[in-house]
């Protein structure tokens, strides 16, 4: 009786072992990484030194210009995610104050999901089946509390220059914009696909060439309901202009390290093909190790760069380095 | 013949493409699913954003006259080709005529245009594909025990096909189960019919399985909510027609086709896919306007969508 309890056990755990360890053969779904087996870094392995030092000749002037949304209650969340935070304040009461000098103090618990807000998608959030960059089984490196590789410890900095496309500008030169009522200014509709001639068109007219290591942030005016929110949340989740598989595959050929927008996804929805899910992440994030910015708040910058036509800055960006992370919000200037 | 300017001068020619849709009247449901001519026309707006195309819109409110205003309005725009989703033979054998003389070719959906590409559902297709998901399912879990089956939905309603879909479905039952009685139960349009018809049903036979071949999504839902409110749910499968968004939802709003309730007495819907047509007839009009080959005849190719594939078949994109 109690050899077939342990037989069981013991088979059961066998069990569960094969299951835990059923695994694709990701050198089939996913590319390996330019920059070796062992590597967990992605794209930020462009951001060397020379990187850096070049990028820094975009400060002229001083100027700071915010490029993250402040995280609230009542932002578009999509879904189920949620941010909350809960504020300790007990030593206000009479009374709670401590020693002569009646010190008081307040802390917060935040209580959310990483990819809220303005936010940075790390190597480990998206992949094809159980493969993720660089041929990873993800499946042998997950447990309940974070993932134990490709987490956001491994970044590099992203010190680098960004460069701004004005997708909007773009789409009013080529006539062809077509604007969503719920927009106070001029944006791109949802479905709208942003493409690789639209993304030249950018640069043109701000006559800028990429560089191996530039971080591109498309401006597409969408933003401007997230900036109405909680009034057009539903809008603002329902769909967005982005950029399509072509666009992808140009900025990928471009070495870019990061693309951001001012939307949800960056890409556009509905997609391109209607039975292929979020495939510009797959190509950028799970193929290529470039990550992709959410929510960037793109306004401040496309009004500073149409008022100086000058459409890039030093990309300041603050990533927090919990262990093990598929992502986080993240803090955003461009300095000019 | 079109293209070849275009070709002449190495650059893609772009077609204008008038796209007549039966209705988009809302809350009327085409083809006896639980979609409206609004989402059929999304989807040619979104299909269009991958060709050289220019779409213009045209509403035929179900109605003769204005169909043949739209057609007249379209020759005078001088548009490249014209999709025709209308009804009646008659007016289509008139759009057609005009169109000729114009020198407009057209394509037709659901309906057939003469000598137009037709572009259509395949209701014997669907209720093939449903009856034999039915049948497998009755012949494989309830192997031995007393079970019948039960074609509910609107059965009589000629214009949108049903009777095909449903004759479909007891050629796909039969091929599974091939002494299984079938009852038919006609809602006549009216799913709140499902209650009191499916009810009195159960009532009559108590200890029988019951594989239910639904005919829309709609009513689908109905007969699950009947067959709980009976105590029955454990005697029940339920295979539906449509895959409308009624049944089937994104990642966060969990609805009865789902990866996380397989578990259902709802094996699954057959797929309809109106939400697509303009992926699938946009290209047809395409091979026409460049003097490619176009079949005759090309049908929409119904699959069934269970918790098993609802998210390859219809990726939810309500994550970031």
């Amino acid at each position: 009786m109690r050899f077939k309890g342990l037989l069981a056990a013991v088979l059961l755990v066998f069990a569960s072992a094969s299951v835990a360890l059923a695994q694709s053969d990701c050198t089939k779904i996913v590319p390996p990484s330019p920059w070796g087996p062992n590597d967990e870094t992605g794209a930020t392995n462009r951001v060397t030194p020379a990187v850096t030092k070049a990028a820094a000749a975009e400060i002229q002037e001083g100027k700071v210009v915010p490029m993250s949304w402040i995280l609230k209650d009542g932002i578009p969340l999509f879904g189920t995610r949620f941010t909350k935070t809960i504020l300790t304040a007990t030593s206000l009461a009479a009374g709670g104050a401590f020693g002569e000098n009646e010190l008081t103090y307040m802390e917060d618990t935040w209580l959310s999901q990483s990819h809220v807000g303005t936010h940075l998608d790390g190597m480990g959030h998206i992949g094809r089946k159980d493969c993720y960059f660089n041929q990873i089984a993800m499946g042998k490196y997950i447990n309940q509390n974070y993932i134990t590789k490709l987490g956001l410890e491994h970044l590099k900095s992203f010190a680098t220059r960004g460069v701004l496309v004005d997708a909007v500008r773009v789409f009013q030169a080529a006539g062809k914009l077509k604007s969503n009522p719920a927009c106070r200014k001029p944006c791109l509709d949802k479905g709208t696909v942003i493409t690789a001639a639209d993304i030249q068109a950018g640069l043109k007219m701000y006559n800028v060439t990429l560089r191996e290591g530039d971080i591109v942030v498309v401006h597409t005016g969408w933003g401007d309901l997230f900036d109405q929110f909680p009034a057009q949340n539903a809008t603002f989740n329902s769909g967005e202009p982005g950029i399509g598989k072509d666009a992808a595959k140009w900025l990928i050929s471009q070495k870019v390290v990061a693309v951001g927008a001012d939307q949800w996804a960056v890409e556009v929805i509905p997609g391109e093909d209607p039975k292929e899910a979020f495939i510009v992440h797959n190509l950028l994030i799970t193929d290529n190790g470039i990550h992709i910015l959410e929510n960037v708040r793109t306004d401040l910058i496309a009004e500073e760069a149409a008022r100086t036509h000058r459409g890039t800055f030093f990309f300041n960006m603050t990533v927090p380095r919990a262990y093990g992370l598929t992502g986080n919000f993240v803090g955003i200037d461009g300095i000019r | 013949m079109a293209g070849l300017a275009g070709e002449a001068t190495g650059v893609e020619r772009r077609f204008t493409i008038a796209f007549a849709n039966l209705t988009e009247e809302p809350g009327v449901l085409l083809e006896g699913t639980g979609f409206t001519g609004r989402e059929v026309r999304e989807s040619f707006a979104l299909a269009a954003r991958a060709y050289p195309v220019d779409l213009v819109f045209y509403d035929n409110h179900n109605d003769a006259h204005r169909a043949l205003a739209n057609a007249e309005d379209a020759i005078a725009r001088k548009v490249d080709l014209y999709i025709q989703y209308f009804r009646d033979s008659a007016v289509n054998a008139e759009i057609a005529r005009k169109l000729r003389g114009a020198d407009i070719p057209v394509l037709a959906v659901n309906y057939p245009v003469p000598g137009a590409p037709l572009y259509t559902a395949d209701n014997s297709a669907a209720g093939r594909v449903g009856g034999e998901a039915l049948g497998r399912f009755g012949s494989g879990a309830w192997k031995g025990q007393p079970v019948v089956a039960v074609l509910i939905g609107p059965l009589g309603a000629q214009a949108d096909r049903i009777p095909e879909r449903a004759q479909g479905v007891v050629e796909g039952l039969k091929s599974h189960l091939p002494t299984a009685t079938v009852t038919r139960i006609d809602t006549r349009g009216d799913p709140a019919q499902v209650a009191t018809l499916l009810g009195r049903f159960l009532a009559a036979n108590p200890g029988r399985k019951i594989l239910v071949a639904a005919m829309d999504d709609t009513t689908a839902l109905a007969a699950k909510s009947v067959l709980e409110a009976s105590g029955r749910l454990a005697d029940g499968a339920i295979v539906s027609h449509g895959v409308d968004r009624s049944i089937h939802g994104g990642m966060s709003d969990h609805k009865e086709i789902d990866p996380s309730n397989r578990g259902s007495i709802v094996i699954g819907s057959v797929a309809f896919y109106l939400d697509r047509y303009g992926y699938d007839v946009l290209p047809l009009a395409l091979q026409l306007l460049r003097g490619e080959p176009v079949p005759p005849r090309t049908a929409t190719h119904h699959k069934l969508i269970t918790a098993a594939n609802v998210f390859i078949e219809y990726p939810p994109y309500d994550m970031q």
